[in-house]
């Protein structure tokens, strides 16, 4: 239950991004709004880690872990029943911080009963696990029932997982402060988790907004990242490498992913496969390698997990700050050329000169409706007023026109997709700067 | 496995991957899968041949008009269209080149040899001009060849752009009825004028 509780905290990171839509819709608030549900809980958990964890190591370790997950369990039904987006964003900062109390509370319950080694081995496997399938079963959740069951689902686990912190063994005192942070593998860690959030971010969004797919069929095609970072590491086993060597390796194939990612010959979900086994073979050689070397004996260990999460999630933050504008702005320069390609397809349709206005005026009218979103075009050819026999026709021009837009979406989403391939190769680089040499 | 192989391996693995990945995709057209490209208003474009009768020429000659327009404006033929039916970006100089751009279109369809005679639109056009069933009855009873001597098409179609008020029909384009009436009487006036002025030059 502490492993699980540990997951759900990390999953919550990016739970939501595929319910973002429905809730922008349900809580009729604005697209910059609704970016805050997913920051502020990225920012909150972020800054609050350290600080949490130093509270952890002066209080009892079980109580706090429990009063941590109780808290994540009441905020995450606060999200569930909240009903104006101010609301949401404020049980989502109530959920981070019960979430940081209770990640740090849980590794040194999870170091208690089952010793340094294979504890913190849960702790950091359970993070990774829940880091890459957040999206997924947030996506399932919104698809099968509404945005809301994401948060229903989360209580009774976390409800489940207050007794069994309560149940842990005693925690040894605290170890004194004998460790300065490990700086290199903390920044390594922002900047991949800053890239990852192009990945999962970005690519949900261009599966739902820009090529249309239901938010299940975007979870079940995302899905391919959790699937390929458990993969990474038998492969790594296989291979033997040393721990630096993996993270550079997994740095380079986050990099490549994204890039590729960047590039799809078409909108067909099968060119995002093998792009997104890249990223999560890169995450799954990366993530869990950098928070261990992290923490590798450096004491006391609640103060440097609390570093890597934070590590973790204020890049997560730095990445939603600098990928967003890029992707907004791509975004606005994006209608002009669909716009011309829409235009010219509606001109040199076999459609009736009449059916033509038709189409082109309910066009007009639902292009400048939807204003600053990705349009939808049904409505347009839906109300338009066709004469029977051009329906054929028209269907035939809608899918075009879809066609058009999926194009312009897909360009519109290259350079984030490449500034986040920059960012994993800053990241190799952190990772393969000669280091100082230390003189005994 | 030798510590060096170790260290070489999966980084070479990585690289592999990479490049596999990035090589099969760009060669399936990775990067080009953009949106559709405007066309140069300047060269030759295949025309809609769907419609035929007054609609199908009317079609034909605003396509050609509008791409005339946008060549003297050096605008692609979209661009010019989006500005044309916004009243907030359209500008007097590009009312101006449509105007000049459907001229140049009739003259072209002219010297190509697509414009119909007179004779192939009268029941097109009477069909949809309001006049007495008896006068229109007479007017169908005229043989071709007297249709085609008395209204020459390009003529008429000269007659009806240089008669017709482009911004009022821009700003008609939300109206289908007052955009319908409006071309009613610009191709009737036309007809007219065209018809007093072979009388005059018989005369």
């Amino acid at each position: 239950m502490l492993a699980l509780t540990v997951t759900l905290v990390l999953a919550d990171s990016a739970v939501v991004t595929l319910a973002l839509p429905d809730i922008l819709v349900h809580l009729d608030t604005s697209v910059g709004q609704v970016a805050w549900v997913l920051i502020a809980y990225n920012l909150v958990l972020g800054l609050a880690s350290v600080p949490t964890a130093l509270a952890v190591a002066r209080a009892e370790p079980r109580m706090a872990s429990a009063v941590g997950i109780a808290v994540f369990a009441a905020s995450s039904a606060w999200c569930a029943l909240a009903g104006s987006i101010g609301s949401l964003i404020a049980a989502r900062c109530v959920e981070a911080l019960g979430g940081a109390v209770a990640l740090v509370g849980c590794l040194e319950l999870l170091v208690a009963e089952r010793g340094e080694r294979r504890g913190v081995g849960a702790w950091v496997g359970a993070g990774v696990v829940g880091t890459a399938a957040g999206p997924v079963a947030g996506g399932l959740l919104t698809q099968a029932f509404s945005w809301q069951a994401i948060f229903v689902v989360q209580v009774p686990f976390a409800v489940l997982a207050v007794p069994a912190a309560l149940a842990a063994p005693a925690v040894p005192p605290p170890a004194p402060d004998r460790h300065r942070p490990a700086l290199r593998p903390n920044l390594t860690l922002a900047l991949l988790s800053a890239a990852l959030t192009a990945a999962l971010f970005l690519l949900v969004l261009l599966l739902v907004d820009g090529w249309r797919r239901s938010p299940a069929t975007a979870a079940v095609t995302v899905s391919v990242v959790p699937v390929a970072a458990l993969a990474a590491r038998p492969l790594a086993r296989l291979l033997r490498a040393p721990a630096e060597t993996e993270v550079a390796a997994g740095c380079l194939l986050v990099a490549g992913g994204l890039a590729a990612l960047a590039i799809p010959p078409s909108s067909d979900l099968a060119w995002t496969v093998a792009p997104q086994a890249l990223v999560g073979l890169g995450l799954g050689l990366t993530v869990d390698r950098l928070t261990s070397q992290a923490m590798h004996l450096r004491l006391p260990r609640p103060r440097h997990a609390g570093w890597t999460v934070g590590a973790r999630h204020l890049g997560v933050v730095a990445g939603l700050a600098i990928l967003t504008p890029v992707f907004t702005a791509d975004l606005r320069d994006a209608q002009a050329p669909a716009q011309e390609a829409i235009v010219s397809l509606v001109l040199d349709a076999p459609l009736a000169p009449q059916d033509k206005i038709a189409v082109a005026r309910a066009l007009g009218d639902d292009l400048s409706r939807q204003q600053g979103r990705i349009p939808d075009l049904h409505h347009a050819f839906a109300t338009a007023d066709l004469s029977p026999d051009e329906h054929s026709a028209a269907a035939q021009l809608e899918r075009r026109l879809d066609g058009q837009l999926e194009r312009a979406a897909t360009r519109a989403f290259r350079n984030s997709f490449l500034v986040g391939a920059g960012l994993a190769l800053l990241a190799l680089v952190t990772v393969v700067a000669p280091r100082r040499r230390v003189t005994p | 496995m030798s510590r060096r192989l170790r260290t070489a391996g999966l980084p070479a693995a990585a690289l592999l991957l990479v490049g596999g990945v990035l090589g099969v995709q760009v060669a399936y057209g990775g990067g080009s899968f953009e949106p559709l490209h405007p066309g140069n208003p300047c060269t030759a474009r295949p025309l809609p041949t769907d419609a035929d009768g007054i609609d199908g020429l009317t079609e034909r000659l605003v396509l050609l008009g509008v791409d005339r327009a946008a060549c003297d404006l050096h605008v692609s033929r979209e661009a010019l269209t989006l500005d044309l039916a916004d009243p907030g970006a359209r500008t007097d100089a590009e009312v101006d080149a449509l105007h000049r751009g459907l001229l140049a279109a009739v003259r072209e369809m002219k010297a190509d040899g697509s414009l119909p005679p007179a004779s192939a639109l009268v029941d097109d056009a009477l069909d949809s001009l309001d006049l007495n069933a008896v006068v229109k009855a007479a007017i169908r009873a005229v043989p071709d060849g007297v249709v085609d001597a008395a209204l020459k098409t390009d003529d008429v179609l000269t007659r009806t752009v240089d008669d017709l008020d482009l911004r009022e029909l821009l700003a008609n384009l939300d109206d289908p009825q007052e955009l319908d009436a409006q071309l009613r009487r610009a191709v009737t006036d036309a007809i007219k004028d065209s018809l007093a002025a072979r009388v005059r030059g018989l005369l």
